[in-house]
């Protein structure tokens, strides 16, 4: 009964990963004569191609450095600290993940003249540090009290931190790993940032530029170049991800253990608390001031910002955009529940047996999204697709399509964290529900989901909060285009910013409806990060 | 069992729950949404079709629909396709996927905006002109041009023109190419690097750094400044190289066209009938993008320093020699830029 998921979790991956990928592979290598890897020879020798590799490597350093010093100086201090308010100031080290990372930069372009290299890493930081705060602090849970008091006793302070240092390396390496892996896939903000002439693209921005040629090219090597040139970017980071897996296995909280002790910071008390300050204002403080300031009708020149602007720009947003809207939150929820259903039995399989599940599972992030959706354009709108599209209705033209293709997209998102849970509960509760003969069903609903429920309501809640703000996916899917971030980026450029803060802010609380609800329902209070 | 049972069937439920259904005709749009979605509805509401439209997004340019449109090439999606330039089109009907089709509508539009097969119509037009900012340059003597204005020395690090790899800066960039001649395009793209002209990820962005006072004077589309306008910043419009011997203004109209093998023709049909309309040439004219009608008999945009067809000397390209070289150019356009 425990096969039937996983095969239909196999069907899934198959479907929605394996099949468009392999179409885009076998098409890279099919040219008209046959057989070919000269694409392959040309775009690999290209020198502007190399050039922007290396920018963005130099990128995906330097804003990972970034985000590992707002990410691990805010769970560092809001979870071993007594930095004032460290609390509440904990939990929220995952706020800066709601907002968009375009959001970010437009609204410190908005007052402030960001521009190249330097803003770019600096935003970039700050939009994925929360990767590195999430699993920084998972990382300082992991840690047993006991150990670091053992440390402290009999080598006093410096090796008892040394010895924490070491102890919590894996998943903070981990989170800056993630964070790597999303500042080199990133082409939406360099591009924004990129324009004091001629300085440097980044690898990302050359790949998305090359999908151009596909639509103007003749050339086998012009129309293949895209996915071509995808290629080292995806070994990059499937590389990074499998050593990000290894670190994190290596990690894991058990239930006998006791917590850090407090660090008492002293004098530097209220002056630490600017970093995660400066963390939390910068990846959502300014964001979501210059959206309000927008929907205010700060943009419009010689008319003061007033509140009347802004019920117009909300009234606007939901007149124009509110069947967006509604779409947005189905397709976010609808891509949530099908994600669970995927990654539970993937999870629980990589939990007991294979690593090698969790592996394969991080392969649709390494993949750029456009690769993913034109793979799946090719496989949906084949003519034989349509035969069953007659009977069952135009799935390629839906919203369940989107639902699916973000799923796929954001498959390690419910693997890994469910997976890590998996491995933290006792495998004798299992088994000892099995002794009473009790079929796999039951002992799945009754012993395993109730087990498993926190870490699949976070879960849920990133992947919802991941759906909403896809863009690069929507692009090329058909029915992507009636979501909120696709309208806003047009929006913003046709000068419509009143109602574009509008529409941002309604995407940002809807991001946060989840977690809204859980408080709400659960009566909960605000827990540490992780 | 039961709750297996149940979970089980949950997800086929979803897939379902999402699949859409065929409306009377597809089409592609590629001019803003803002812009052409209340016309569509327009047209819904006098034809009684339902359209499935689908819009692109600034950001994705070509990658969103023309790709779309290729990608789908093998099983149609679209039936009607209305880009908000030319050169794309003409390379889809290049590649043989545009069926021909002679609107009746079309009858007012000049020859020089149709193609000689019907494979594409052209009207409502953005010229690609210079904006300025009055405060940073408040003599309009003063103003640029000329495009050569770019290179003088004395704007040095002050005007912008977006990079050429996408959109409308591509298809005019390209198109000078052909205009001017390979060494004076040459001299032009030079100049631009030597007197550290700002490159712009888009014309929104180029008319947003004038319109600010960051800059001084830019390259951009007609729609763009029009925007500037409406929001009250101060900017003035150069139509350039209006002088005798200079190359003009590269004027570059919306297009619109049946794909081969659509799967609604006679609603296609309709559809670009009503797109060729004078009366929706109109409407984008009175709209915030301001198309400049391409027919004389139809009302242009409100304000004045838009010029209409005839009050300037527009650029003479040649539409099927640009699409022809585009990808060419890009690809030497990205190794410069």
């Amino acid at each position: 009964m425990r096969r039937v998921p996983y095969a239909i979790a196999l069907g899934f991956c198959a479907a929605f990963v394996l099949l468009p990928l392999l179409a885009m592979l076998l098409d890279s290598v099919r040219s008209p004569s046959g057989f070919s890897l000269a694409a392959y020879g040309t775009i690999l020798q290209d020198a502007t191609l190399r050039g922007q590799f290396l920018a963005s490597l130099e990128l995906g350093l330097v804003a990972t450095l970034l985000a590992w010093l707002f990410g691990f100086g805010h769970a560092y201090l809001t979870f071993r600290t007594d930095l004032p308010g460290a609390r509440w100031l904990g939990p929220l080290g995952i706020l800066p993940l709601v907002v968009p990372p375009i959001l970010v930069a437009m609204g410190f372009a908005d007052f402030a003249d960001v521009k190249g290299f330097w803003s770019c890493a600096l935003l970039l930081g700050l939009s994925y540090a929360p990767f590195v705060a999430v699993l920084s602090a998972r990382g300082l849970r992991s840690i047993d009290g006991r150990l670091y008091e053992a440390g402290l006793i009999a080598r006093g302070r410096g090796p008892a931190e040394r010895l924490l240092a070491r102890m919590i390396l894996p998943e903070m390496l981990a989170g800056c790993l993630f964070a790597f892996i999303f500042v080199i896939s990133e082409h939406g903000v360099p591009e924004f940032l990129t324009v004091k002439g001629k300085t440097w693209h980044t690898y990302a921005e050359g790949v998305f530029s090359l999908w151009t040629r596909r639509a103007t090219g003749v050339l086998h090597e012009d129309l293949v170049s895209p996915t071509v040139a995808s290629l080292p970017l995806v070994l990059l980071i499937v590389l990074a991800l499998a050593i990000a897996l290894r670190l994190r296995a290596r990690s894991s909280v058990r239930g006998d253990q006791q917590p850090l002790p407090i660090r008492t910071l002293g004098r530097w008390r209220w002056p630490a608390l600017l970093l995660p300050l400066f963390y939390l204002s910068g990846g959502v403080g300014v964001p979501v001031v210059v959206m309000a300031r927008w929907a205010a009708g700060s943009t419009v020149v010689n008319q003061p910002m007033s509140i009347d602007q802004v019920r117009e720009s909300f009234r606007l947003a939901w007149t124009e955009a509110g069947g967006d809207l509604r779409s947005t939150l189905w397709i976010g929820m609808a891509t949530t529940l099908i994600l669970l259903f995927v990654a539970l039995p993937l999870a629980r399989r990589a939990a007991r047996r294979s690593g090698f599940v969790e592996l394969v599972s991080v392969v649709p992030l390494a993949v750029p999204a456009i690769l993913l959706g034109i793979g799946l354009v090719h496989v949906y709108n084949h003519p034989l697709a349509a035969r069953a599209y007659a009977h069952l209705g135009d799935f390629y033209d839906s919203f369940g399509i989107v639902a699916c293709a973000y799923a796929a997209r954001f498959l390690p998102f419910g693997v890994l964290p469910l997976a890590s849970a998996a491995r933290r509960l006792p495998e004798h509760l299992e088994e000892a529900a099995a002794l009473t003969g009790r079929g796999a069903a039951a002992r799945t609903f009754r012993i395993y989901l109730p087990l498993m429920l926190p870490a699949i309501w976070s879960s849920a809640c990133l992947i919802f909060i991941l759906a909403l703000r896809e863009l690069d996916l929507a692009v090329v899917l058909p029915a992507g285009n009636g979501t909120v971030v696709r309208r806003l980026s047009n929006v913003v450029h046709f000068g419509g910013e009143n109602m574009g803060g509008a529409l941002a802010l309604c995407l940002l609380l809807a991001a946060l409806l989840l977690p809204i609800l859980t408080l709400l329902l659960t009566g909960r209070k605000l827990r540490p990060l992780s | 069992m039961r709750c297996a049972a149940a979970a089980a069937l949950t997800l086929p439920l979803i897939l379902a729950a999402g699949c859409g259904r065929d409306a009377d005709v597809t089409l592609y749009v590629a001019l803003d949404q803002t812009h052409s979605e209340s016309l569509i509805e327009q047209f819904e509401e006098q034809s009684g079709l339902e359209v499935n439209a689908r819009f692109d997004t600034e950001a994705a340019k070509t990658v969103g629909l023309v790709s779309a449109i290729i990608e789908e090439s093998s099983r149609p999606r679209c039936d009607v396709f209305w880009n908000n330039e030319l050169a794309q089109t003409v390379r889809l009907a290049q590649k043989g996927l545009l069926e021909a089709y002679d609107s009746p509508s079309a009858a007012g539009i000049p020859a020089a905006f149709k193609d000689e097969d019907a494979l594409w119509t052209g009207f409502a037009a953005r010229a690609r002109i210079l904006i300025v900012n009055t405060e940073r340059i408040p003599e309009s003597a003063d103003y640029p041009k000329s495009m050569w204005d770019l290179l003088d020395p004395k704007w040095k690090g002050q005007c912008a023109v977006a990079r050429p790899l996408t959109g409308t800066t591509l298809t005019h960039f390209t198109a000078l190419r052909y205009v001017l001649g390979e060494a004076e395009f040459k001299r032009f793209i030079d100049g631009l690097f030597e007197n550290e002209v700002v490159l712009l990820q888009s014309n929104g962005a180029t008319m947003r750094e004038v319109a600010a006072g960051k800059l001084a004077f830019a390259f951009t589309d007609t729609d763009d400044y029009h925007v500037a306008l409406l929001k009250g910043h101060p900017v003035a419009a150069v139509f350039p190289d209006q002088e005798e011997g200079a190359p003009g203004t590269m004027l570059i109209p919306n297009s619109v066209s049946i794909i081969k093998g659509a799967p609604h023709p006679e609603a296609a049909r309709k559809l670009v009938d009503w797109v060729l309309s004078e009366q929706t040439e109109a409407a984008l004219a009175a709209a915030r993008s301001a198309q400049i009608p391409v027919r004389s008999t139809v009302k242009g945009p409100e304000h004045e320093s838009i010029l209409q067809i005839g009050q300037f000397r527009a650029m003479e390209w040649d539409p099927k020699v640009t699409a022809e070289n585009l990808e060419k150019m890009a690809a030497e356009f990205a190794e410069r830029f």
